[in-house]
């Protein structure tokens, strides 16, 4: 991923999902935002940028537009990402919520095709502290440092960065990889990223219940990643309910452990895969200080 | 949201899936005008699929037969549940029988086909009998005669199993569905093939897309709201865990990251609500300080409910009225207590842990913090260990009486 503060970044769609207060952060943060895609509203100006119908319009406008910001209604995620792919726009934050599954299975299928980075659905983004940001993660919790965050989750994601740096532990780069069943880029593509990143000295993994892209994670660090890893996975006293079930539910069919998705599956992978586990936020900055030479 | 089978039957029938002639029973004297030939199988049409030994599956010979059973079935609870419709079908007797089905596997972020050569009892020990292929790519029939393939069928069989396989597939990705499974699919000697039954279950994201079935979800959505007002949770994102610790949170990690360090220090989680959307079913979409209001009033009507603990991080829609929401809250429990209310007053009143991390909220905060409340009703907290051990504190404490 490219993620230079001097290549131009686009919004799609103004959504509940983006707000002015978002917008006005990413500009002071630096961030290259160069114009709006809102179809029927162009000529006018949104958050002091110009609005344009398609995206097409934009890169023929602007040069090096490499980044795109989703932020359409769920329903128009689909053809918002693949508007922005005919673009050949190679990166995308996917931060709206409540894509229909099927809609980002069609989108993979083209993305692979194509070698598109599509980060989320429903992510908050990246930021680099000090440096640059990519979507919806406050700034106030963050100090530039050199502690990798790689999430499912969002403001779980602001409290951890808060107790890094209340201890003390800036951070390289945060990014919020969505918390949907059906998700675009990894923990693992993450943490092969944060691993080659000379910025990074170590990695806080916080991963939570749903599918089984932590125990691959897991075993992921033990066999390819370096640098020292965290790991804090929440819902270990969570019973299982719909907002669990929502993912992996066919785990009775497709033969896989009647324990798939939850929490203690999690955890017992981390384990095995010989990385500390902390057992709550402010317990991250403690276990990171003990492994960080 | 899952059909209930003759809503099922009705769209593999338009799709071209076989199935036995059939028809809908609203009113036991429907049976009068029967349009298809004794033996039937009357079937009580519930959510559950596990309704034959509890008596919602009845086979009948004759009209007097049919009706009596049909009023006994409309009268018949299964697993709670008291049908609306019954399903007059014509009774088959088949002599073998298969398992497929079509499911979005979230894990491969792939469509994956499935089948079995022997109904699927969801027994554990028999996983292993189940063939499987993944739609890697744009969907082709060849994937459904490999399956087939896998299976072990052969010549016409295996073209006809992957024929059906194929209209199953299209039946997914034309009404955004989880899964499509036939449970079983009868095979006639003859080599007719029958789906005697099978679940559709509908991805909640997408129901509003598709008009026919916004329509019947909004139809269910309406008698569960009706039934239970005001104190549901249902169509909530939440976790009801029973214990004495009640928690707003936004977002569903930092909602059960909270809920983790309440069990970590001691103390016992009730309902959970996570107020971040309203979900994609909720026929009534709310604002978030809606959501925060009625969230509170659901974890007060709860019982033993003795602590509410509000976790929001960063920011929150509406973040000026969120001060409002908790001072009439507060407000209300205190006209409520002056009352003096006997009736019940073994119930108590949920005192209040209030933390919210982030400048935005620094507003908020200084509005909270003028609030009168005498018995620790109201306590804000920065920290959020502190805030949990706090609550934990409280939720030992006697209780505020009515």
């Amino acid at each position: 991923m490219n993620l230079t503060p001097d290549s131009n970044v686009l919004i799609q769609g103004l959504s509940e999902f983006i707000s002015a207060t978002h917008v006005a952060q990413m500009k002071g943060y630096g961030t290259n935002l160069v114009a709006v895609v809102h179809p029927g509203w162009v000529g006018q100006q949104m958050y002091d940028l110009p609005v344009f119908d398609l995206v097409e319009e934009v890169v023929t406008k602007f040069d090096r537009v490499e980044t795109t910001l989703i932020s359409v209604h769920p329903d128009q995620v689909l053809d918002a990402a693949l508007e922005a792919i005919a673009a050949n726009i190679r990166q995308m934050i996917i931060i709206s919520a409540g894509v229909p599954p099927l809609d980002m299975v069609r989108l993979f299928r083209e993305a692979e095709n194509r070698e598109v980075l599509i980060v989320g659905p429903n992510s908050s983004g990246i930021i680099i502290p000090g440096k640059m940001l990519l979507g919806t993660q406050p700034q106030e919790f963050y100090t530039p440092g050199n502690v990798g965050i790689v999430s499912r989750s969002s403001t779980l994601t602001y409290e951890v960065a808060w107790e890094l740096t209340k201890a003390g532990l800036g951070q390289s780069i945060s990014v919020g990889i969505g918390s949907d069943a059906v998700a675009g880029s990894s923990f693992i593509q993450w943490l092969q990223i944060l691993d080659e990143d000379e910025g990074t000295a170590a990695i806080v993994l916080v991963g939570q219940p749903g599918g089984e892209s932590e125990e691959a994670a897991a075993q992921y660090i033990a066999e390819a990643i370096d640098k020292p890893v965290v790991a804090y996975i929440t819902g270990k006293y969570a019973s299982a309910s719909k907002s669990v079930d929502g993912m992996g539910n066919f785990s009775t069919i497709v033969g896989r452990a009647a324990n798939f998705g939850t929490a203690q599956r999690k955890l017992a992978a981390f384990h095995a895969a010989g990385v500390p586990v902390a057992e709550r936020p402010s317990q991250i900055p403690e276990l990171l200080k003990k492994i960080i030479h | 949201m899952d059909l209930l089978e003759y809503q099922m039957k009705e769209w593999f029938h338009q799709i071209g899936i076989p199935v036995l002639p059939s028809q809908r029973i609203d009113h036991p004297t429907d049976l009068k005008q029967l349009k298809i030939s004794y033996p039937i199988v009357l079937k009580s049409q519930v959510s559950r699929t596990d309704r034959e030994k509890v008596g919602g599956v009845k086979i009948v010979e004759t009209t007097i037969d049919a009706i009596a059973a049909a009023q006994n079935m409309f009268n018949l609870p299964i697993w709670g549940e008291l049908p609306e419709v019954l399903l007059a079908e014509s009774k088959y007797n088949s002599q073998a029988e298969l398992y497929l089905a079509v499911v979005l596997d979230t894990a491969l972020c792939r469509p994956v086909l499935l089948g079995g050569k022997e109904p699927n009892n969801y027994d554990d020990s028999k996983r292993e009998n189940m063939s499987y292929v993944v739609v890697e790519k744009e969907f082709s029939p060849f994937y459904a005669r490999r399956l087939g393939w896998k299976m072990g069928l052969k010549g016409t069989l295996m073209q006809s199993i992957g024929d059906i396989v194929e209209k199953m597939y299209h039946l997914f990705i034309q009404k955004d569905l989880d899964f499509v499974e036939i449970n079983p699919l009868a095979i006639h000697n003859s080599g007719q093939v029958m789906a005697l039954n099978g679940r559709v279950r509908i991805n909640e994201r997408a129901i509003n897309r598709h008009p026919e079935i916004a329509n019947l979800a909004h139809k269910v959505a309406n008698r569960d709201y009706k039934n239970q007002i005001n104190t549901t949770f249902d169509n909530w994102d939440s976790l009801d865990m029973l214990g004495k610790i009640g928690i707003l949170g936004y977002g569903t990690g930092s909602l059960l990251a909270t809920l983790d360090l309440i069990v970590d220090f001691g103390g016992t989680p009730g309902v959970c609500l996570n107020l971040r959307h309203s979900l994609a079913t909720d026929i009534h979409p709310s604002s978030f300080c809606e959501r925060l209001e009625r969230g509170l009033h659901i974890l007060t009507t709860q019982k033993n409910m003795q602590v509410i603990l509000i976790n929001f991080v960063g920011s929150v829609p509406q973040i000026g009225q969120i001060p409002e929401a908790i001072a009439k809250f507060i407000q209300f429990q205190r006209s409520e207590s002056n009352k003096g209310s006997k009736t019940k007053h073994d119930t108590c009143f949920p005192r209040l842990i209030v933390r919210l991390l982030g400048a935005e909220f620094n507003i908020a905060k200084k509005y909270l913090a003028t609030i009168k409340a005498p018995n620790e009703a109201l306590t804000l907290v920065d920290d959020l260990d502190e805030a949990v051990a706090e609550t934990v504190r409280l939720a030992k404490l006697p209780i505020l009486k009515k």
